[in-house]
């Protein structure tokens, strides 16, 4: 029969999840109405934040509970402590979501920029990354962790790439510098979102091996 | 840090008649550092750490095979003086067991046991132990009043000072803490972070939120065996062995 406490860990692992699967969803959203120009779902993304927020306070008293009262050690504090940083991180990526859902707002408002695919391919790897880390949370699999280490540099390439392309735009097109800028910040927002997931795979890596790879991220 | 060994138990058995107790145990102890012993009941660590003072020696039908070295000198050599063994190790028990007598006389009987007659060297050496111990501010005023009128936390400290008086190289601690309430119990672990400035300390606890706050090294006995030991802070984070991270988890059996 498993232990009051160790039904508790289980009781925070769910409540991450449902935060999780609540902050994915808000991402793709952002980037749905993003891509889409549809202001409508981006004020559902901008209202539903509050949820999450809540979420994370939810889950940082549940853990200073647990901390105090149960005095957990091994792999039980660091899945505590991990959690802990997981959910702040989550929290950044749903008001990145936000940030996205606002600049969908803005952009919709004026003309269309030309299409720009590599906006897509970052919004597609960011994504993938946040997907990729919560299954391997909820695997415990640092395979797939690592993998995810790997893939921010791919995000930090495409964001490169698009503020290049946005500023030679500007340079030609001087009307549309406001827009390229909001687009600039977009591709911001979606790059955190990698830089996030990849805290979250250093967080699982933690919780599975105890070791902290933070700032040197290599298998 | 520079680590010197103090103590080493090597290749350490020991039967109670048939019943083989202690397994094989290999373990080093650091020159002023604490060591922890932890485990589920019956699991040897008691039995260990009274093995390390030749407590055991008391119990007719036991039997020890293998050796523990203090300082280079295998302390189950025949030739050796058991009483000097005891005094260069000393030992505090889970209950506080002061003498019926005064709280001077508690502190100087090993000293009279010891044949020191020097009634200043007495007294000098009675206040310096139980000013280690932390206890001579309380009972300064009080020194020949009887000991069994003190608190169970004050007189665990008198017998921990009783165990000073003779200048130990080592102090073995059996739960010193077990009987004690959490105010009690917090002074004998700062008192245990101080002593270990001068002694080597092993201690035997249940507790191991108490193994993890005083001790520099944790060993873990399960069923008469060493299962693992470590730095504590890796213990506790990331144990090497599945049976410790199930045990400092509860979730063993």
């Amino acid at each position: 029969m498993e232990s009051r406490f160790h039904q508790e860990l289980e009781k925070l692992k769910m409540t991450i999840l449902r935060m999780a699967a609540m902050t994915e969803e808000a991402l793709e959203r952002a980037l749905e109405s993003f891509f889409a120009r549809d202001t409508e779902l981006a004020t559902r993304v901008i209202k539903q934040d509050q949820e999450i927020n809540l979420l994370e306070v939810e889950i940082d008293k549940y853990c200073l509970r647990l901390l105090a009262l149960d005095q957990p050690l091994a792999r039980d504090l660091r899945f505590i402590v991990g959690s802990k940083r997981i959910a702040v991180d989550l929290e950044r990526v749903a008001d990145q979501a936000v940030n996205i859902a606002e600049r969908t707002v803005f952009l919709s408002s004026r003309p269309p920029l030309p299409p720009n695919p590599q906006m897509e391919q970052l919004a597609e790897t960011a994504t993938d990354m946040l997907k990729t880390v919560i299954s391997a949370f909820v695997n415990g699999n640092t395979d797939q962790a690592y993998d995810v280490c790997q893939m921010d540099d791919t995000a930090d390439e495409l964001n490169a790439a698009i503020l290049k392309n946005q500023i030679n735009y500007i340079l030609t097109e001087v009307p549309a510098v406001e827009r390229s800028v909001q687009t600039i910040i977009a591709a911001r927002c979606i790059e955190r979102v990698a830089d996030q997931a990849t805290n979250i795979a250093e967080s699982v890596i933690f919780i599975v091996k105890g070791v902290n790879i933070k700032h040197h991220c290599e298998n | 840090m520079d680590k010197t060994v103090k103590m080493a138990a090597a290749n350490l058995n020991f039967y109670y008649g048939d019943f083989h107790a202690l397994q094989d145990i290999s373990l080093l102890f650091y020159d002023r550092m604490v060591t922890a012993l932890i485990g589920p009941s019956g699991c040897g660590k008691s039995t260990f750490l009274r093995c390390l003072n030749r407590m055991n020696d008391l119990i007719a039908i036991s039997r020890v095979e293998g050796n523990i070295w203090l300082d280079g000198q295998n302390i189950y050599d025949p030739k050796v003086d058991v009483v000097s063994i005891r005094r260069r190790i000393g030992m505090v028990f889970q209950k506080p067991n002061p003498f019926p007598k005064t709280i001077f006389e508690n502190v100087a009987y090993g000293l009279r046991v010891n044949g020191v007659k020097d009634k200043t060297f007495m007294a000098e050496r009675v206040e310096q132990s139980l000013r280690q111990a932390a206890l001579w501010d309380e009972v300064k005023e009080r020194l020949h009043n009887s000991a069994l009128g003190l608190s169970g936390g004050q007189q665990q400290r008198l017998c921990i000072a009783r165990a000073l008086a003779v200048e130990p190289e080592v102090l073995l601690m059996d739960e010193p803490a077990s009987a004690l309430d959490p105010i009690a119990t917090q002074k004998i672990e700062e008192l245990i972070h101080q002593l270990k400035t001068k002694y080597t300390i092993v201690i035997v606890t249940h507790n191991m939120q108490q193994a993890a706050r005083v001790s520099d090294y944790t060993a873990f006995f399960y069923m008469g065996r060493l299962i693992e030991v470590n730095a504590t802070e890796t213990l506790f984070t990331r144990p090497q062995h599945r049976q410790t991270e199930d045990y400092i988890t509860g979730r063993f059996g």
